[in-house]
């Protein structure tokens, strides 16, 4: 799974806009969106808020963890736990990217928060990283990972599973080959 | 001892300032707000040398070549003196140092801090440290003793410690001062100081005096006071000899006392009386140098004689350090001047200069914090404090009562323990924040947003709608300072206060006009203020200060002008109605008194409101008047109450929501901008410790729900109770928009109905539950007929068959209602309080009835599992059950029917227009219905009563059969069968026959629609006949005189009323259309059926209807 599938699916996410137009009920496959009222909030997926936003049609409201002071805690506590803490969301770095690229004039401290989300991140693809690092250091066979996004994952499976592969073969390699060189000493 | 005063001279900038010598007496040294420190050869150095030791010095003290000085880091420092180098940190807080001091021999530094904590530091090493624990509050100074071995201390908790230092504890606490949050807010710094040289008192101001206290035994030996010192002590120092006691008051006082004698011997008062915050003797103990809080250095000289009998120069560095501390403090007061500098350091600075920031910039801005003030002070503080500005104009009574608030009445009356008269609240635009914010909301209404900017850079409205399709954004530079604003639909209206030079003026934007004149603007008569306006559709209306109404169409043409009965608080356009709101009368005790008027101003202008109290919350005012996006007046008070209008009650307001109860805290608060009733919406934006939004960050809209004050919510019954009636209120303004020509959602309508009905077949369910038959008639009164069917149909399969009975005659009178009222505008009936609406509608929107009636009939038909079979036979039934009755015509317990009848008749005309022949005999049914009803339940009681008043129901057929059969059954068992009661039995066997049933059973209804809707042959007779019966009996009243004038009617032969009823026929026959016709052949029929028998065979049609119901209700068990 590259990056942008993985926005794509958090595009399915659901955030509020405050639409500038006064439409009905619209019926999709995925379920009902509406009804817009000017001025009034509702809830629609983000792909549709973007879409509404370019074309100037409303107003996002930021997620309710896209806040400097929810986030602050949260990377504290990131920080501190040893393990995982819970994701603001479960596409946050995501929903953050998109909603500041395209609305950041409708997310206060826009550019705190964009710094912010990125200290989570780091801090958190750090400890995968480590996580990782031991786990071949130590030739675990499994690990838990808890908490764990999907572009987190993803931005650690393509690498980590090659990698364990090539290790694989490379010690499978080596096992045979002793026991080649059994047989050769037979 | 007469000593100089020497000219003042400015040191610092102002602020807490303190002063010392240094120890040979040479330099006077002071720090100050600026956080330098200055030292001056003499006071008339005009170059004093100075060290920057911070943003701000609070506090120094000079020993031995050593400065130690307390700054805004929260450090006490050490720089060299007099070369004022650095040299290092001696010691740090959490805040920043109030008070620092040496001992007596310079190897130790005493500092206090607002952290409440004392620390003793070596100065040599100042990692050996004592830390003093035990105030409560910021330390406010401390001193040495002489020996070091102890330490007092004041503090802001109000207490004055002496601690023993090697264990750190308290020697002894007296509570002395009072208590305060913080150094900036005590009265006195109380600079306490230990004797020097022989170090056997402590002095310790406190209030005017100096208590002195012998040390170890710290028991309070003297008191040292003057009547100069009126104000509290500030400051004492001893001299160095430490025989003479110096102190410095608030207000400048200064005294110099000799301690062993407790004699004044020198008073002097600071030139310009600014308050002395530090004093410091001359080694030599001639001199004193003090400084005030405004940053000036003054000395006294020449107390030779005093000082010269003291010791040397050791008790200097004593009262240096007393003097600095009081330095510190009194920054605090001032400083506006190093506001810039203070910013980051200090805490005490800080609190006080960004305080002061928040005032200036961000409360304008967001107005958050004044809110929170006004909120905590009492909700109409609020609008007091404005008001006094903004209701000028109305003199001498605004003037009086608002005075009052401040300065009560008492040149007056000087005891006055009456009710207060409420400040009159000030006029107001709805959903407007203050005009005294910088960024503010001018309109935020269900169209859009009228923002108003007032700053240095830009003075300037903005326009944006929700909708963007209504018009785009619009940007107006405000040069003539409107403060009020509407949006509407079509256009903006904005309005400004009149100047001395301009007059107030009226700005419309119309930019929905198709011409290229997109706006206009009214001057106002000079002295005219606009107050209030509103924008409707179409017109635009102005409230002045003249109390005056000015009526505007939308296009700028002047329209009607009225007086308001008081001054304008509040008003509101929607449609054609206008919705004003004023002071009726003065306010006692926190109440305002408000009147509220409603004006119709569209084809039928007239006044819907004449002037009645708007209620609101004990102590509370208006905070919010609007329409409901259906067109329902609506309000909100500051108690977060929001009541709405409610038309089919006698234009009551009804409470529909409490905000507050939703609300977190007890600070917050919802800004009420829209109501909807369909869906049932309040859209407020929450706003966190305020009362209103902030326009930065744009505030989202959150949706509260409605909810009917009613008892036991939390109850299944409470709570059936409250939807079923906030339904009903929710949509009786279908009923207000089709009488008043709009068009209607008759989907919404269809579907309230429905819900309605659901909900009152619920709670007949749950009535019978629980075994309330009696609440179970109650509720079935609420219902519809076709309702009352299913009830009824509910009661008796669960076996109640008394119940059944009961609802039976209560479908009865239902029908007969349905039928008298059908003249009147069905709308109302729909609405579900019949009887409440009846008059509203009358009779105007009788064209749409039909439609809607067959509508609804099929709506019915829909909800029934019996489908269309059940209503053809109920409808039969009704037919067949109005035969009897209209037999009984003659009987005499027919009063109210008679009336009824008689109140229909206005409607003849109307009647032809009504296509359904069925309705007219159900109408004659009906009387005749509630007649028998009446009859029938006169010895049940309240189901009698209930008859007789006969609510309005539906127009729809009849439904009630099965009761009604069972309730007639009783009846007809006395009564012997008639030849038609065979005929009837038949259909109620069987159901196919009904159809069949109904046609001889309809002719007669139909006779009798046609004799009442027209005439009847008795109203014919009781024309002619009525003088004679008033001549009779003078004193009886209508339905008497219609009682009595049956029973006469009753006793003439059967001819003679044949041939009144014949008579009546022949007259309706000529003005008959088709349908009359018809009618008439049935009434015919009807007639001859009449004069054949007449009361019995009344009855044995009921007889027949009842036994074929009773049949029905067997079949269906």
């Amino acid at each position: 799974m590259d990056p942008s599938e993985v926005e794509f699916l958090a595009e399915k996410e659901f955030v509020k806009i405050i639409p500038n137009f006064s439409l009905d009920k619209i019926y999709l496959i995925g379920g009902d969106l509406g009804p817009f009222n000017p001025g009034l909030p509702v809830d629609v997926p983000v792909w549709l808020a973007l879409n509404l936003k370019q074309r100037q049609k409303c107003r996002i409201l930021p997620p309710e963890w896209m806040d400097v002071e929810k986030l602050e805690a949260m990377r504290e506590l990131e920080r501190r736990e040893e393990a995982f803490a819970p994701a603001p969301s479960p596409y946050y770095m995501e929903l953050t990217k998109l909603l500041l690229n395209h609305a950041s004039d409708n997310i206060p401290k826009a550019d705190e928060i964009r710094t912010l989300v990125k200290d989570i991140w780091d801090t958190r693809i750090a400890k995968l990283r480590l996580s990782a690092d031991s786990f071949i250091r130590q030739q675990e066979a499994h690990a838990q990972l808890d908490n764990l996004t999907l572009m987190e994952i993803n931005t650690i499976r393509q690498f980590l599973l090659d990698s364990l592969n090539c290790m694989y073969k490379l010690r499978s390699n080596r096992q045979p080959a002793s026991a080649k060189s059994r047989l050769a000493d037979y | 001892m007469p000593c100089e005063r020497k000219p003042m001279r400015y040191g610092h900038s102002e602020g807490h300032t303190e002063v010392c010598f240094d120890d040979t007496g040479r330099y006077i040294v002071t720090c100050g707000n600026d956080g330098d420190v200055r030292i001056w050869e003499s006071l008339d150095d005009d170059d004093p040398k100075f060290i920057t030791v911070g943003e701000k010095a609070y506090s120094l003290a000079l020993k031995k070549g050593k400065l130690v000085t307390a700054s805004s880091n929260n450090t006490v420092q050490i720089h060299t003196f007099p070369d004022g180098e650095p040299d290092g940190i001696l010691t740090r807080f959490t805040t920043n140092a109030t008070h620092v001091a040496f001992n007596s021999s310079g190897s130790r530094v005493a500092a206090g801090s607002s952290d409440f904590m004392v620390k003793v530091v070596e100065v040599s090493d100042s990692s050996q440290q004592k830390t003093l624990r035990g105030h409560e509050a910021p330390v406010l100074s401390v001193s040495f003793d002489s020996t070091d071995e102890f330490l007092a201390s004041a503090s802001c908790d109000g207490s004055v410690i002496v601690w023993n230092i090697e264990e750190q504890t308290p020697a002894i606490s007296w509570p002395l001062l009072q208590k305060t949050s913080d150094v900036s807010n005590a009265k006195s710094l109380c600079r306490l100081a230990f004797q020097p040289a022989a170090g056997k008192l402590l002095a310790v101001p406190v209030e005017t005096r100096v208590h002195l206290y012998e040390r170890r035994s710290w028991e309070h030996v003297g008191t040292l006071s003057d009547e100069l010192l009126t104000q509290p002590i500030n400051v004492v120092a001893w001299s160095p000899c430490g025989r003479f006691l110096a102190a410095g008051s608030v207000g400048g006082s200064l005294a110099v006392w000799d301690a062993s004698n407790k004699l004044c011997l020198e008073r002097q008062k600071h030139e310009k009386g600014f308050t002395v915050c530090s004093l410091a003797w001359h080694p030599s103990g001639s001199q004193i140098a003090y400084t005030d809080t405004e940053g000036c250095l003054g000395l006294l000289d020449g107390l030779g004689t005093a000082s010269s009998s003291g010791t040397g120069s050791t008790k200097a560095p004593a009262a240096k350090p007393a003097k600095d501390y009081d330095d510190l403090f009194d920054e605090d007061d001032g400083g506006p001047m190093d506001e810039g500098l203070a910013d980051g350091n200090s805490a005490k600075e800080a609190a006080a200069g960004e305080d002061e920031d928040e005032d200036d910039f961000l409360i304008p801005s967001t107005g958050r914090v004044r809110n929170r003030g006004a909120i905590l002070d009492d909700d109409v503080s609020l609008d007091g404090g404005s008001l006094k500005l903004g209701r000028d104009d109305d003199d001498d009574d605004a003037g009086s009562s608002v005075a009052p608030a401040a300065a009560p009445p008492a040149p007056l009356r000087p005891v006055y323990d009456g009710p207060e008269p409420t400040p009159p609240q000030k006029a107001f635009q709805p959903g407007s924040t203050p005009a005294h914010l910088t960024h503010r909301f001018m309109v935020w209404n269900s169209v859009g947003i009228v923002r108003g900017y007032n700053d240095e850079q830009d003075n300037a409205v903005d326009v944006e709608f929700h909708d963007t399709a209504v018009h785009h954004a619009m940007h107006l530079t405000n040069s003539l300072g409107h403060t009020m604003a509407d949006l509407s639909q079509e256009a903006v209206l904005l309005a400004c206060p009149g100047t001395d030079e301009l007059a107030s003026k009226l700005q419309c934007l119309h930019f929905s006009s198709w011409d290229t004149n997109k706006d206009w603007m009214v001057d106002l008569p000079p002295g005219e203020d606009a107050k209030a306006l509103c924008l409707g559709q179409g017109w635009a209306a102005v409230a002045t200060s003249s109390l005056l109404l000015r009526l505007f169409s939308v296009g700028g043409v002047q329209r009607e002008v009225f007086s308001v009965p008081g001054p304008v608080v509040c008003m509101a356009g929607h449609g054609e109605q206008l919705l004003v709101v004023y002071h009726r009368a003065t306010g006692f005790g926190g109440d305002q008194a408000l009147g509220v008027q409603l004006l119709q101003l569209g084809g039928r202008k007239r006044q819907l409101i004449t002037g009645e109290a708007l209620p609101l919350s004990p102590r509370s005012y208006l905070s919010w008047l609007g329409f409901t996006a259906e067109g329902t007046p609506c309000y909100v008070d500051s108690d977060g109450l929001v009541r709405m209008l409610n038309r089919s009650l006698g234009n009551t307001w009804t409470p529909v929501c409490n905000t507050r109860e939703t609300c977190k805290s007890k600070s917050d608060h919802y800004w009420v901008v829209g109501v909807h009733e369909n869906p049932q919406q309040l859209r407020c934006i929450p706003c966190k410790g305020s009362r209103y939004p902030p326009t930065l960050p744009r505030p989202a809209v959150a949706i509260l729900p409605f909810k009917l004050p009613l008892c036991q919510t939390s109850t299944e019954k409470g709570q059936m109770e409250e939807q079923y009636w906030r339904s009903v209120l929710f949509h009786s303004h279908h009923g207000f928009l089709s009488s008043s020509g709009y068009e209607i959602d008759e989907a919404a309508r269809a579907q309230s109905e429905k819900e309605q009905q659901e909900l009152l077949m619920k709670m007949f369910a749950l009535s019978c539950k629980l075994e309330r038959e009696f609440r179970c008639v109650e509720l079935a009164e609420l219902m519809p007929q076709n309702v009352v069917a299913l009830a009824i149909r509910y009661a008796s399969r669960s076996r109640r068959m008394n119940l059944a009975q009961r609802l039976g005659e209560i479908a009865l009178e239902k029908a007969s209602q349905l039928q008298e009222d059908e003249p009147w505008g069905p709308e109302e009936e729909e609405a579900g309080v019949p009887s409440a609406r009846r008059t509203s509608g009358y009779g105007r929107a009788e064209p749409a009835a039909d439609p809607r009636r067959s509508r609804e009939e099929e709506e019915e038909d829909g909800e029934e599992e019996d489908g269309g079979e059940l209503e053809s036979e109920e409808t039969t039934d009704a037919t067949k059950r109005s035969n009897p009755f209209a037999k009984e015509g003659g009987s005499p317990v027919t009063p109210t029917p008679i009336g009824k009848a008689g109140r229909s008749n206005p409607f003849k005309v109307a009647a032809p227009g009504k296509p359904a022949p069925a309705s007219g005999h159900l109408r004659v049914a009906n009387i005749l219905d509630s007649m028998t009803s009446s009859r029938k339940s006169a010895p049940l009681g309240g189901s009698a009563a209930t008859a007789g008043k006969g609510p309005v129901l539906k127009p729809l057929a009849p439904r009630a059969k099965t009761k009604a059969q069972s309730t007639l059954l009783q009846i007809s068992s006395n009564k012997t069968a008639n030849k038609k009661t065979p005929e009837s039995a038949e259909p109620a066997a069987e159901p196919q026959q009904q159809p069949d049933a109904a046609a001889p059973a309809l002719p007669p209804p139909a006779e009798n629609g046609e004799n009442k809707r027209p005439k009847t042959g008795f109203q014919l007779w009781l024309e002619e006949n009525r003088k004679i019966i008033m001549a009779d009996n003078p004193d009886l009243d209508e339905t008497d005189v219609i009682k009595e004038a049956m029973g006469r009617f009753r006793t003439l032969s059967a001819d003679e009323r044949r041939s009144w009823t014949e008579r009546a026929k022949g007259q309706t026959g000529d003005a008959a259309d088709v349908r009359k016709r018809k009618r008439a052949d049935g009434g015919a029929e009807d007639e001859t059926a009449e004069s054949d028998s007449e009361s019995s065979s009344r009855k044995k049609k009921a007889l027949d209807a009842s036994s074929k119901l009773s049949a029905f209700a067997f079949n269906k068990n």
